[in-house]
């Protein structure tokens, strides 16, 4: 492929005696939607944690539009175009709906707090762009109604698409995201495969996926790594992950297992 | 979802400020202030001085709110930087011989170095570092800075007075009052905005706020630096207010004991809430007016608000507006409890003053 | 009192000191690793003890009787306080967990000074023998020596314990990993109540150890301000906590050694620095902050469980 956006590169995490990554590499394309498969334990969070800054590798790469991410804080990576949700969804639960985006915001302003408490007027033009941006992203996933409710009245699904839109509100480069399927309806999965395609197509960012739902997986990935007790032990198109003997015993089990398409 | 998934990339229209009217609680809510504020006038120059009193606690409070109430930080040197915001007025006015405005600025800037030493080293880690090491700078600045001479104009320390329109104690007390307010306006406006925001987010999920670009350490530190120079502003006003600055108020154990105080007079207000700090101050400086009665004023007021700042953080953490409003709502839907558990409260705050007193 | 050997007898003063700040911090690191609550009340319930044992020795009940009584007190306080208060609020508010501590250490601390204030006491009887003893060539205080042995002992048993029973590994498996110690059936709730128990004893002792040193200075008549200073007994004990990443127990019983050492060598040191203990504990807690300890003795997966 050409430049790939994202690349990893014999990335190595141990805990005392575990090998949690088993020197992983990975590439992600411009605009590529990657697919991440493995049983639980394999690795796959901690890779996130440790792409994203939140965990220190003990060997290894992590390369971001050419530039080697890995001396960068968790804030400066996204500064760097990365953004990523959680397995279990974080929100301020303090906040509600609506500062929740405000805060998400938070890099597309700059006022400082002098401004702020003098109420000078970059405050007032940063408040009203943050305002903007936020009203966009509770247009983009339905919760006008819902916007001065504190996430705990929320659905379990709709607090993950109120994570989404904030990790959406980044503009990020890439996308890497936890389970996002995890926790939410069947009709609902079935809408953000849709979604996830027309998020990569309007903004050309690449998407890094991490998910057990076998259907929502294969259908919108264009390329799938399987990992299995932190190595990456197969790499291809969703066909040909499927097929693959060392996938299938593994993780999908012995028969060969039908994905629906999309 | 909606078709608007494609119209977020597009540029954005920056709609006008809307601007709000005052819903009809709101303006409850401001009479109900104006009316406490207007309290001193019958009890003259005693109730001048109380209030002036709470004010300058509401101000202490501010600082509180800002890097406890939205940074989630805690620190136990609040009126350490009060006292060195009074000991450098002090020194600017009665020793250079500087006006009071000019002094004032320079108290609020004289936090700023110490600030930065006790932030800088403990902002990388978790909070609790840093409420430890609140502790231990307060009580080494007591043993130092606060025993110097020069610093502190000796045992008994700096006389100075207030400036031209503001020597008497009903023009000081309306200084104060405009001073407050104009910092609760502006303690307020930070909340609602980039920064301010940051530091509630940092204070809920630190790491879902790092997820989304905010630079916590930075975040921490200009909390910190904010409630140092407010903590610096409400010294050097009650510089003013004292008319003389002596240091034992700001020395091991005293200033660690009002600082846990400033954060009770908080805590009372609903933790992050400005206009909550000028209740808290106003309900606890007039409580402490009470026990001053008492014999052992230290240890019945400090049981008294320790149990205050326990029960609220436990049970009401929204502050003195929560408890008006759950008694209010009790009241109409199951009155007799309402009413009787609304008498309970009040009586026993009184009731235990009045006994304490009685104990002596 | 400085003889031929100052160096000697300071170093013994100090030993016995930090004796004092270093039970203190075995309590505090075993609370804070099994509850993740950093108990800021942790020396106010210590002064419970001390309150109870000067009514008791006052009113004339045999001192070993009255250090009895009065060790046991701390720990009903401490687990009350965990049991009706801390637990209420959830670990991970870390705000509210800090501040509820130095509510409740500000309320017991109150009340001992109400205690002091009604009963006026003059006579601290001493619990622990008097006398000198001589060593290396030169004269010590018997109380220095045996509070050293004392605590050591203590400290020892403590840590054996802590170590081999099946009580103490419990306790280690719940400050590692909450929720598989669960599921290996051990109860938390237990495990925190016996923490808070243990951690308040060596509390009461660590106060009742240093009492003779800091009491009956205001013309004989013991006040509150004899003890209570918040920062003159939590900050070394935070400090010496802080030499083993808050987590270390052994670290921070030298910790405690170490601190006290140097706050008491600084008598020897020229005339301004030598009334800088507050400042020698503050440049020292600097440091530990700046090194950053905890690095060295915290496992991710204790961070995980401290964070809840």
């Amino acid at each position: 492929m050409s430049e790939p956006l994202l690349e990893i590169r014999d990335l190595t995490v141990r805990f005392g005696g575990i090998t949690a990554l088993d020197h992983v590499s990975i590439d992600v394309a411009p605009g590529e939607i990657v697919g991440l498969l493995g049983p639980n334990g394999a690795g796959k969070t901690t890779l996130f944690n440790s792409i994203s800054g939140f965990q220190k590798p003990d060997e290894g790469r992590i390369v971001l539009e050419g530039q080697d991410i890995q001396t960068l804080l968790p804030y400066e990576r996204v500064a760097a175009g990365l953004g990523r949700t959680f397995q279990h969804v974080k929100l301020f639960t303090n906040l509600t709906v609506r500062e929740n985006l405000l805060v998400a915001q938070h890099r597309h302003l700059s006022s400082g707090s002098l401004s702020a408490m003098l109420r000078l007027r970059a405050w007032r033009q940063d408040e009203a762009e943050a305002l903007a941006r936020a009203e966009r992203m509770l247009d983009l996933i339905d919760l006008r109604a819902w916007e001065a409710a504190y996430p705990q009245a929320l659905s379990y699904g709709t607090t993950r698409f109120l994570e989404l839109a904030s990790v959406l509100s980044l503009n990020p480069k890439v996308l890497l995201l936890d389970e996002p399927a995890s926790g939410i309806q069947q009709k609902e999965v079935e809408a953000l495969g849709p979604l996830l395609r027309r998020i990569r197509d309007d903004s050309g960012c690449s998407i890094v996926l991490i998910e057990h739902d076998m259907s929502l997986l294969l259908s919108v990935s264009e390329r799938v790594y399987a990992l299995d007790f932190g190595r990456v032990i197969a790499e291809g198109s969703p066909d040909e992950i499927t097929e693959d003997p060392q996938v299938l015993s593994s993780y999908l089990g012995r028969t060969r297992r039908t994905h629906a398409t999309a | 979802m909606t078709q608007q998934a494609v119209e977020v990339m597009k540029p954005l229209e920056l709609p006008a400020v809307v601007r709000r009217r005052l819903t009809g609680a709101e303006l409850a809510g401001l009479a109900g202030l104006g009316a406490i504020a207007l309290l001193p006038i019958p009890f003259g120059s005693f109730g001048f001085f109380v209030g002036q009193f709470a004010l300058i606690y509401a101000i202490l409070g501010l600082s509180v709110v800002v890097v406890t109430g939205y940074a989630g930080l805690v620190s136990l040197m609040t009126y350490s930087f009060a006292g060195i915001g009074a000991m450098v007025t002090g020194i600017a006015m009665a020793s250079w011989g500087w006006p009071f405005w000019l002094a004032l600025p320079l108290a609020a800037a004289a936090t700023i170095p110490v600030s930065v030493i006790v932030g800088v080293t403990s902002v990388r880690l978790k909070g609790l570092y840093l409420a430890i090491a609140t502790l231990t700078f307060a009580d080494a600045l007591g043993e130092t800075f606060f025993k110097w001479d020069r610093a502190t104009g000796g045992l008994s320390g700096w006389v100075v007075s207030r400036p031209h329109p503001f020597r008497s104690d009903a023009s000081y007390y309306v200084l104060l009052l405009v001073v407050a307010m104009g910092l609760v306006w502006m303690v307020t406006g930070l909340r609602s905005s980039r920064v301010g925001r940051a530091m509630l987010a940092v204070r809920t999920n630190e790491r879902e706020a790092q997820a989304l670009g905010i630079n916590v350490y930075k975040t921490k530190l200009t909390a910190f630096l904010i409630s140092g120079a407010l903590g610096g502003i409400g010294g050097s006003f009650l510089a003013l207010l004292l008319k003389q600055v002596t240091r034992s108020a700001f020395q091991s154990p005293l200033v660690e004991a009002t600082s846990i105080l400033l954060v009770t007079v908080v805590v009372i207000g609903g933790i992050d809430r400005p206009l909550g700090a000028f209740l808290g101050a106003v309900a606890l400086v007039v409580q402490q007016q009470v026990f001053q009665g008492a014999r052992f004023f230290f240890a019945y007021f400090g049981i008294y608000s320790a149990a205050l700042l326990v029960l609220f953080l436990l049970y009401r953490p929204g502050g003195l507006m929560q408890v008006v409003r759950l008694q209010w709502r009790l009241i109409q839907t199951r009155p007799r409890v309402g009413i009787i558990s609304t008498a309970l409260i009040i009586g026993l705050n009184v009731g235990l003053a009045w006994l304490f007193v009685r104990l002596s | 009192m400085i003889a031929a050997h100052p160096v000697i007898q300071v170093t013994a003063f100090g030993l016995a000191s930090g004796a004092t700040f270093g039970l203190l911090a075995l309590g505090l690191v075993l609370i804070y690793r099994t509850t993740g609550a950093m108990n800021f009340a942790h020396w106010a319930i210590g002064l419970l003890a001390v309150i109870a044992y000067l009514y008791l020795a006052n009113e004339g009940v045999p001192v070993v009787l009255a250090m009895l009584l009065a060790l046991m007190l701390s720990p009903i306080a401490g687990i009350a306080a965990y049991r009706y208060v801390f637990r209420k609020i959830p670990r991970s508010n870390h705000v509210v967990t800090i501040l509820i501590t130095i509510g409740v250490a500000q309320l017991f601390a109150s009340l001992a000074a109400m205690v002091l204030g009604f009963k006026q006491f003059t006579r601290l009887p001493p619990w622990l023998p008097q006398g000198k003893v001589s060593f290396a060539g030169t004269e010590l205080n018997t109380t220095d020596v045996v509070t050293i042995i004392v605590a050591v002992g203590i400290a020892a048993g403590f840590l054996a314990w802590f170590r081999f029973t099946r009580t103490g590994r419990a306790l280690r498996a719940v400050a590692q990993n909450r929720e598989a110690a669960m599921l290996a059936g051990i109860d938390d709730v237990r495990s925190a109540t016996i923490a808070w128990g243990i951690g308040s004893a060596l509390a009461a002792l660590a106060l009742l150890l240093v009492l003779p040193h800091v009491a009956g200075k205001q013309g004989g008549l013991i006040t509150t301000f004899d003890v209570t200073p918040f920062g003159t007994l939590l900050i070394p004990a935070f400090g010496a906590a802080l030499v083993g990443g808050l987590v270390n127990l052994p670290m921070a019983l030298a910790g405690g050694f170490a601190f006290g050492l140097v706050r008491e060598l600084l008598v020897l040191a020229p005339r301004p620095w030598s009334d800088m203990r507050s400042v020698a504990a503050a440049v020292l807690i600097l440091v530990l902050l700046i090194l950053r300890t905890e690095r060295f003795f915290v496992t991710a997966q204790e961070r995980e469980a401290l964070e809840a």
